[in-house]
Parts: structure tokens; sequence; C-alpha cells
């Protein structure tokens, strides 16, 4: 039929640019990840230009705010086995910030438009934890919400992630939101419009240690007895689900066939255009400066583009939380680590599970379009904010891959990136209320995991804010007052 | 599609396409060599099962993929025959020429939203997923596990060029008459971008201004760099050389780099600009000056600036014929070839290869010419990536309305130890694109004179 195409690589045509212009995304990562233009073979090298040009003729954007999106290395897809053959030596940190987030909060993508001048609540971060927040406060009537967010929709954590959603955690609170989490996925697409391709494929956790095993037999035990079937199998055993894994130095694995993984992006477009269509402002690239604190209250919260006055502040910054609660005086443990990960070549379906060697933090698994997406966790990362990309995570993550799946050798890496994960120090949340600043409300610290959590946690905190009889144990078990009093509430597994 | 008499005498051998026997010459890609058997339609699009075929001849874009001797997603553009090599086409059913998936196309007019479409719907969605999830992907997992490789070589200089383009080579001229070492990546198998592969023109420096490269300086042909990265030693590029004995990762510290890595081949959104038999401008010119290969007989050119003209006049040179050249941005300049006109409204003609082409003269009426081919001249987009990463600023060039690398007139960017030169900067002729490299080179020079040791 008669279609124009920008992006060959994936068949994005002029009408899909321009539909995205009217669902508003007019900056060039937002319409790369609504279009999927640019995310193909060629990664934008051939259609960049033209969607440049799109922006342009359709003034949707100044020419100063046409920016172009993020080039990530390798320029060139690079066969697994190629990669793997770059030194590295584990004994030091990485170092390294290639390819550089230039236009995370460009100021020639800020909105011209006044900030209203106050708001009954004021939620920092608008990814999946705020974005969720705000919808499920919508559920509960209250719909005077200002989400503020720092770079695009996805900028953070929530749209760097693999996608994975999984039941088998170490504690029976985890336990319950991610099982309450995966059956408000199933009906994300009845609820808000837009498909997020939840696939239960499984998890298949490899354990190459005693020690390791140890910990999923334990876990397994306590999955089954809040209903989640769990299995423990050989290593034979998890060649039966996967038949191209080779197993070494595997001495044990655990399997949940109904974990999966989903297209994390369609959840932050579902949750923020149903609570905009309700009155929700969520407000892009806009930073927070600072607070206006009298009386133990916050009274208003500061930004680039104005002040706002607010009841109630909720910080679901994610990795940058401790950096915006210290400008509130208030010092989180939290800690932002860098995790990489990177996507390959599409293939035709061959992967059913999420497949991760708890014991180095390597994960993998095939998304909804073929891409073997996965990553592995750099014991020498050092703390701090950082969204480059290495090429000795290249490296260690080929070899380790190749290692289990050697039949990948020769498959490619398209792109790579990275995202950073929010690190507490006993891998357990952060929520509830702050000592001696009550009307800051804390919903960070999820340590890579928020992603398949936000739905319930966001559901539980919003009926914890509406309801003045509501004593949800959550917001209790897991406040920031616990550190102070050595209450910890130890979570061992976290991948990475 | 006719041969053209190849400048060096090289063996025939064969190849052979889902059972088919293909003849070709050593030397040969594997694109050029099937368009020169006739064959078009490589592979089937991802989504709408469109017929694809060569486009860009340079690995980017994604049109030329195949399955060869086992390996998905091969860019046949950029691989070279070899005897016996079994080459298959992706994503169709039955067969890419008669591909039954192309319905989607059809039954899709308006485009398929993936996002919203059956969301929610009972039945239809859990259907959909499973649908979508085994049309998706492109390829099918490699035969065979990969053989052992080479170890990486770690290299270091003061001077890394990327790409040996005018501007590249203009640069390492320069830096080797004033004694600075360095070395020069080049992804072809030949220096000289454009002024070897391309259509130049009378205005344009000859290749052979270029032919020395002193004892200074070293060259590495068949060498993509895949990235600018840094670590605990310095800043790095990193690239895979092609070698006899098979990839190789190279590793190239340096104190300095001239990222001259040219332009990408525009996509320019008409109708029909992704079927078979529509090429970008420098395809038509690597196929014709690299491969030996006219890829069609009759061709109607689209575009604007003078490598279009000059593109038409090697075609017609080469024995085809141009039908009509559209000026997409401006009137054809006087000394412009008959048939040329100022146009709009462009469309390719053809269900699995271009048959025809359509337009709109500026104040006239619709008009068809048969043709079996589309050259696509405009402004190529820089490749600003390598010197992005290394944290240079990019702008909107709204005289081309592409991104472009921002720097003094000396070549500096805001990216510690980047320079630039030639289209990475903007489209310019060859000859403005050697003079920007040889100024970066002296600007380099004198960076690395202050502060010692280079030499």
């Amino acid at each position: 039929m008669s279609k124009a195409l920008v992006c060959p690589c994936e068949d994005v045509t002029v009408e899909d640019v321009e539909h995205a212009f009217a669902r508003g995304f007019t900056d060039m990562e937002s319409i790369k990840r609504y279009t999927g233009f640019g995310t193909g073979i060629c990664q934008g090298k051939s259609c960049m230009g033209a969607v440049a040009r799109l922006i342009h003729q359709s003034k949707a954007r100044p020419p100063a705010g046409i920016a172009p999106f993020t080039p990530r290395t390798p320029l060139f897809p690079t066969e697994l086995s190629v990669l793997a053959t770059a030194p590295f030596d584990v004994q030091k940190a990485p170092v390294g910030s290639t390819p550089r987030e230039v236009h995370l909060g460009a100021l020639a993508l800020r909105s011209e438009l006044p900030l209203p001048a106050r708001a009954k609540v004021v939620i920092i971060g608008g990814g999946i934890m705020g974005l969720a927040l705000a919808w499920n406060l919508v559920l509960r009537g209250e719909t005077d919400v200002v989400v503020l967010e720092k770079g695009y929709l996805l900028a953070g954590a929530s749209g760097r992630n693999g996608g994975g959603v999984r039941m088998q955690w170490g504690t029976p609170s985890m336990i319950a939101l991610a099982k309450r989490s995966i059956e408000l996925m199933k009906s994300f697409a009845r609820d808000m419009g837009i498909n997020i391709w939840l696939r239960q494929g499984g998890y298949l956790f490899l354990a190459t240690s005693k020690e390791v095993a140890h910990r999923l037999e334990a876990n397994q035990k306590l999955h089954n007895a809040h209903g989640v079937p769990t299995e423990i199998l050989t290593a034979d055993g998890a060649r039966e689900i996967v038949p191209e894994l080779t197993c070494k130095n595997v001495v044990a694995a655990a399997w949940n066939p109904e974990d999966g993984v989903i297209f994390p992006w369609p959840f932050l477009w579902g949750y923020a255009q149903a609570a905009t269509r309700r009155g929700v402002r969520v407000e892009t690239f806009t930073d927070v400066t600072g607070f206006e604190i009298s009386g133990g209250q916050i009274r208003k919260v500061k930004t680039d583009r104005g002040d706002i006055a607010c009841e109630t502040v909720v910080l679901a910054a994610g990795a940058w939380s401790p950096e915006v609660a210290a400008k509130a005086g208030i010092r989180l443990p939290n800690e932002p680590h860098r995790h990489e990960i990177c996507s390959t070549e599409p293939l035709k379906p061959f992967l059913g599970p999420l497949v991760s060697v708890l014991d180095s933090g390597l994960y993998f698994s095939q998304s909804m379009r073929g891409e073997i997406v996965g990553g592995m966790g750099d014991p020498k990362e050092p703390a701090g904010l950082n969204l480059g990309s290495t090429l000795r995570f290249l490296s260690r993550y080929a070899r380790a891959l190749t290692e289990q799946l050697p039949i990948l050798g020769r498959v490619k890496v398209l792109r790579q990136w990275a995202g950073c994960y929010d690190v507490t120090p006993d891998n357990s949340p952060i929520l509830g209320r702050t000592p001696g600043l009550p009307n800051l409300l804390q919903m960070s610290g999820f340590v890579g995991h928020g992603f398949m959590m936000a739905p319930a946690v966001a559901e539980r905190m919003a009926a914890w804010m509406t309801e003045a009889d509501n004593t949800d144990e959550l917001f209790t078990r897991f406040n920031l007052q616990r550190f102070a009093e050595g209450r910890l509430e130890r979570e061992n597994m976290i991948i990475g | 599609m006719p041969r053209l008499p190849h400048p060096a005498p090289s063996r025939e051998i064969a190849i052979e396409l889902e059972g088919q026997t293909i003849p070709c010459r050593e030397g040969d890609s594997v694109a050029s060599a099937l368009i020169a058997a006739g064959e078009h339609v490589f592979a089937r699009s991802v989504k709408y099962h469109r017929p694809r075929g060569p486009w860009c001849m340079t690995g980017e874009c994604s049109h030329c993929l195949m399955r060869v001797d086992g390996l998905p997603n091969v860019f046949t553009c950029r691989t070279r025959v070899r005897p016996g090599m079994r080459i298959e086409r992706q994503n169709a059913f039955p067969s890419a020429e008669h591909d039954v998936f192309r319905a989607i196309d059809f039954l899709f007019p308006k485009g398929l939203d993936h996002h919203e479409m059956f969301a929610g719907v009972p039945v239809a969605e859990q259907v959909m997923a499973k649908v979508a999830r085994h049309l998706a992907g492109l390829g099918l997992l490699p035969e065979k596990e990969a053989p052992p490789r080479l170890p990486h070589e770690t290299l270091e200089v003061p001077v890394a060029i990327a790409g040996a383009g005018p501007a590249g080579l203009a640069a390492a001229r320069e830096l080797s008459n004033l004694g600075v070492r360095f070395l020069v990546l080049e992804r072809e198998t030949e220096p000289g971008g454009r002024l070897r592969y391309g259509a130049v023109g009378p205005k344009d420096p000859p290749l052979s201004a270029f032919a020395q490269v002193s004892s200074f300086g070293a060259l590495r042909l068949c060498t993509t760099i895949i990235g600018l990265y840094d670590d605990e030693r310095g800043r790095y590029l990193a690239a895979v050389e092609e070698t006899a004995d098979g990839p190789r990762l190279l590793k190239v510290y340096a104190q300095r780099f001239l990222i001259a890595t040219g332009g990408h081949p525009t996509m320019w959104p008409f109708v029909n600009n992704d079927i078979p038999g529509v090429y970008s401008a420098r395809a038509i010119a690597t196929l014709i000056r690299r491969d030996g290969v006219l890829p069609a007989r009759s061709f109607a050119l689209v575009g604007t600036g003078p490598e279009l003209y000059d593109l038409s006049r090697l075609i017609v040179a080469h024995g085809a014929a141009v039908e009509v050249i559209v000026d997409v941005a401006a009137d054809p300049p006087e000394d412009a070839p008959h048939r040329s006109l100022r146009g709009e409204a462009l469309k390719a003609h053809g269900r699995t290869g271009v048959r025809g082409f359509s337009f709109r003269p500026l104040n006239g009426r619709n008009e068809r010419v048969d043709c079996d081919a589309v050259g696509v001249c405009v402004p190529a987009s820089p490749a600003f990536e390598l010197a992005s990463q290394g944290g240079a600023e990019v702008e909107l060039s709204e005289a081309h309305q592409t991104f472009r690398v921002r720097a003094d007139e000396d070549g500096f960017t805001a990216g510690p130890g980047i320079s630039v030169a030639g289209d990475v900067l903007g489209q310019m002729t060859a000859a403005q694109a050697a003079d920007s490299g040889a100024r970066a080179a002296r600007a380099i020079a004198r960076v690395l004179g202050a502060v010692g040791g280079a030499r």
C-alpha cells in the first residue's frame, strides 16, 4: 500500500510520527520510544534526519529544541564473540561516561507554560512509581496532583530496565506486592487502553554455588507457602526448559512459570495519559531546585519553572531521590549504582523465560520484538549517578552470556545503555513518612526492581494517603526510621 | 542488470540463493552480485512485510539484510562473495517474491498502532500477543557457535582519524607534512570515500592528490569504528577490523581524535520510498564505481544539490538513461541535463520493484515516467554519533534540516580531544571537506606541539 517510510528498519511511517506529535511526543527521545523509529538495525542513521525535518516542518518545536536522541554504542552491529575479546581488569572499578546523556533536561525542551501555583499533592519523579501513584490517587478522587519529571518520560530507570516481572522474592511483603502487580498488569490494557505485552514465560534462576542453591531452596518453601508455584530443578531440568543452555557450573535452578517479561514503556504512557485526562498535570523537563520549609512542613516545591505550594510531597525520584531529599535537608541512605544493559538484533522467538545466574548477576530474556535484552551487575561499580556505557560491560556480559548460551556467539549487539539502581542498605524500599518532615512521603529505594512492584505499591500508597484509618504495615515496616532504629528488612533475591 | 567492464580481471565464482546458482566475480559484494543477476527483492520488512532491496550500500540501513551461510541479518552490501556461499531471504512466507504476510500492509493502509490495537479486548488481546510474538523478530538463530576469535589489539597514537574520505585524507596528508604521527581508520577496502565511490564533479579534487601517506601515518582499512569510550587508561576508539582470519577488535587510544566520518544517506519520505529499486545516490554511484554493476537501465533522480546532477552524468556515462531529474528544493542549474525540473508530490510505483515514478512539477500537473530505479540525492545526515559520544555538541542545521556537529573554525568541539572535519559539519563539497580536514589537522598539530611529545 501507499506508505511513506521514515524508518524502514522498523516500518515507521510519516503518519506514525505525526500520530506521536498528536499524542504530545515532540522531542526526539520520546518520538523514538513511542514510534520505535531508530531502534532497529541502523539505530537511526538513515532516519533521524527525516524525523528532524518532520518536527521542524510541523513546527512542533523551535529549531533549538530539536535535538537528536543519544547515539548508542556499538555504532555498528557487533558480534558478542568479538566483544568478548575486549580486555578488562576485574580488580579495577569501571569508569566511563560514553555516551553522554546530554539531553536529559535540556533547557530548550522545557515548556513555556506556567506551572500551577498550588496543588494538593506534588510528586517528584515521573517514573513508574510517581505516575502509578498519580493514577491511583485519581482513582480515589484526588486529582489535584502535579507530577514533576526532570527529563522526558522514560528518561530514568523506568525506561532503562529489562522488563522482568517475577514473584520469586525473599520476603512475604515483596512476594505479595509482586503477585498483585502481575495481576494488575494482566488487566492493564483493559484499564488503560494501551498494550504492555505481558508474556508469562517464567523466570529461571541458576545457582553456580552451594550457597546460592541453598538460598533458592529456602525461598522455594516461602514461595510455595504464599501460593507461588516455584520448583527447584537440576541442571538437566533447567535444560528441559531452555535446551540451548550449557548450565555450566550450575548446581541448582529455581523455576516459576508464572513470572514473565513486559514492555516497560507503555506503562508510563498509559498512567500518564489516563491521569492527565482526569486533570493531573505531568510536567516533563522540569527540575526541582529546592523546598520552602517552615513549621516542620514543606510549604512549597521550588522548580526551575516556578514554585508550587502544596500540602503533601511524594519523593519518587528513584536513583535521584538522595539528591532531591538533600535539598530538603534530609539524608537518605540510598545510593545510585549504575547498571549496564544491552540489546541484540531481533531474532525469531526461541527463548521462553528470563534466565538469571544469581551468583554473577547475569540476566537475559527475549523481548516481544525478538531482541535478547540483558545485563550483568559489576561488583566493582562505584556509587554515583552515571548513565555512561562501557566496553568492559559488553565484554563481561558477552563472556558470561555465551558461556551459558554459546549459540549466541555470532549474534550481534545493536545498542547498549545504562540505568541506575537505587540501592538501600538492606535492599528493601523506603516507603512512608519522613522523620522531622511528615508531609514529605518517601517512595524510593527499590534496588532495580521498582518497575515490577510499582502497580501494587502505588495502589496501597494511594489508599494509605487518602484513608484516615489506613494503617497499612508496608509504610511502617519499610519507613526511613528503620535505619536509625536498626530494624533492617533484608532482601536476598536481588539480581546483580 | 548490466555488468560494467571490471577495472581488474577477476575470477568467476558462484554463490547459491535458496538453491539457485548465482554467477559472480570474486570481489563482488553479495548485494551487487544479486543485483547483477537480476534479483531485487532481498527480504521482507519487519512489520508490513513490504519488499526490500538494497538502499544505501554502506551498511547504514537494513534493506539488504539476508541470511548468509547460516548467519542471520548479514549486511549483504558489505559482505564479499565466497565460492559456495549460501544466501537466504528472511522474514517471508512462503517466499520473498510472494509473501502472504504482505496482507498486513494492505489490511492496515493507515498503519498498525501496536500500542492501542486490541488493547483490552478479551481474547483478541491474547491472540494478538501470540501472533505478534511469532511475527516479530528478524532471522533465525545462527546455525553454529562462533569460532575462536583473534585476540584484541591495543594501539596508541597521537592522532586517530576516523574516516578516509576527502576530509580524513587531507588531514592525513597535512599531518604527514607536519611530521605528526597518526592512524586513519576506514571501513571500506580502499581509501577515498566519495572521491573513489561517489559521483565526482568537475570541481572535486582528484583522488591522486591524496595518494601520499608518509611514514608518519598508517591506514587501517576494513575497520569499522563501533564507538568512542573512556576507561582507566583514557579515551579510545573501539573498532572491528575484518582480517583474512576473521574479525579483530581494536582499541585505539589517542591524544586527539579527528572525526571525519562523513554522512549517512538520509531517508526522504515519499510514497513507496522503501521498495526495491529506490536507491540512495551514493548507493548507485558505489554500485557503478566499486562493484561494477549498473543497477537499472532507466532512472528517475530526485533530490537537490550539485551531486544530483553529477550522479546523472555518471549514470549516463555508463550507458543508462535518466528519464527525469526532480529537484525538490531549487530550480535546476542552467547546465543541468534536459528533463530537469523543480517538483514535488513524489511517488514510486511498482509492486515488488520500481516500475515508474510520478511527481508534480511546480505549478504543473502530476506526471509519471517509466523507469526501473529511483535515485535519491538529498543532503546526507552528518554522522555525528562518534563526536557526540566524545562530548561534542550537536545542533540542527536549518539549511539542510539535518543534525551537525558544532565546532569552531579549526574543527575543535566541546568534547575533550575531539575535532571534526568534512560532512560531519553539514554536507559540503569534496574540496571544502578536504580544506576543513587540512585545517583541523594543522590546528591539532599546533595543540600537540604546545603540549609536546607528539612527534
